[in-house]
């Protein structure tokens, strides 16, 4: 049935989404990870691409992810030089994770999936009407 | 005479079809709203030979051999490459805002055409009731 196939492909961005949202928590959650050894590096900030391929079986371009590219900016430095991890100078490197920004790729990433949520129950409800028709 | 033969009913089935491949469209540029380079597509309306005055009556449409010559419900459709809202830097031209009009615009489309079916089938049955 050709409705189950708009569902697929609506699945398909709810797969991409999530494996966004995932990558998107790693980085929250370790905007804080300091180096583990003295004037180390810390967590890199990691970003999810996205790529559309072509699915023969289903005639249309589905969403896959792609590789996770890290994001090559600076870290950010503080003089700590209390702090385990400091180097000779104090200088403690933290991660190069901007919460106002993983929080505004998180509400983006939470849209698209309503999104595609939206589109599954669209077509739910359209196969709920062709079942109807043999209702009469 | 089969169902399928009666016009009413073929067209339904068209624009049945129709609605369904959209959905299909509509759910691929749903789901690539993040895919850099990503264009969005729409189908064109299916062409039931209306005239030049908008909406042909039943009868005449009969006399047309463009239209009720297509049988088969595997009418291709035309692929419609509007011109996007807005494209962001990354190249990806889908508005979801967009998108989710069409979606809810196209489910009404199709149960209005499902609800048509049914009152044909009914008609039927009216008819073949004692």
């Amino acid at each position: 049935m050709d409705l189950m196939k708009s569902i697929a492909i609506a699945a398909s961005g709810l797969r991409a989404q999530s494996g966004r949202m995932e990558i998107i928590s790693e980085n929250i959650a370790n905007a804080d990870s300091t180096p583990a050894q003295a004037g180390g590096d810390p967590y890199r900030r990691q970003i999810a691409t996205f790529q559309s391929e072509m699915d023969n079986t289903l005639g249309a371009r589905v969403v896959k992810l792609g590789a996770v590219k890290t994001d090559p900016s600076d870290f950010q430095v503080k003089n700590e030089p209390g702090h385990p991890a400091a180097d000779a100078n104090g200088n403690v490197k933290y991660p190069n994770v901007n919460p106002l920004i993983e929080m505004t790729d998180m509400r983006d990433a939470e849209r698209s999936y309503s999104a595609n949520v939206n589109v599954i129950n669209a077509t739910r409800a359209m196969i709920q009407r062709t079942l109807d028709i043999l209702k009469g | 005479m089969p169902i399928s033969d009666i016009p009413i009913l073929s067209m339904l089935r068209t624009k049945l079809h129709w609605s369904q491949e959209r959905q299909r469209l509509l759910a691929q540029n749903v789901a690539n709203a993040d895919t850099p380079e990503f264009k969005p597509s729409d189908l064109k309306p299916p062409d039931f030979g209306a005239g030049p005055s908008g909406v042909a009556p039943v009868t005449l449409l009969r006399t047309s051999p463009a239209h009720l010559a297509s049988s088969d419900s595997t009418a291709a459709f035309d692929l419609e490459h509007g011109g996007p809202f807005e494209i962001v830097p990354t190249g990806n031209a889908v508005s979801l805002e967009d998108e989710m009009l069409k979606v809810a615009s196209n489910q009404m489309d199709f149960q209005a055409a499902t609800a048509l079916y049914t009152r044909g089938l009914g008609l039927i049955r009216t008819a073949i009731a004692k």
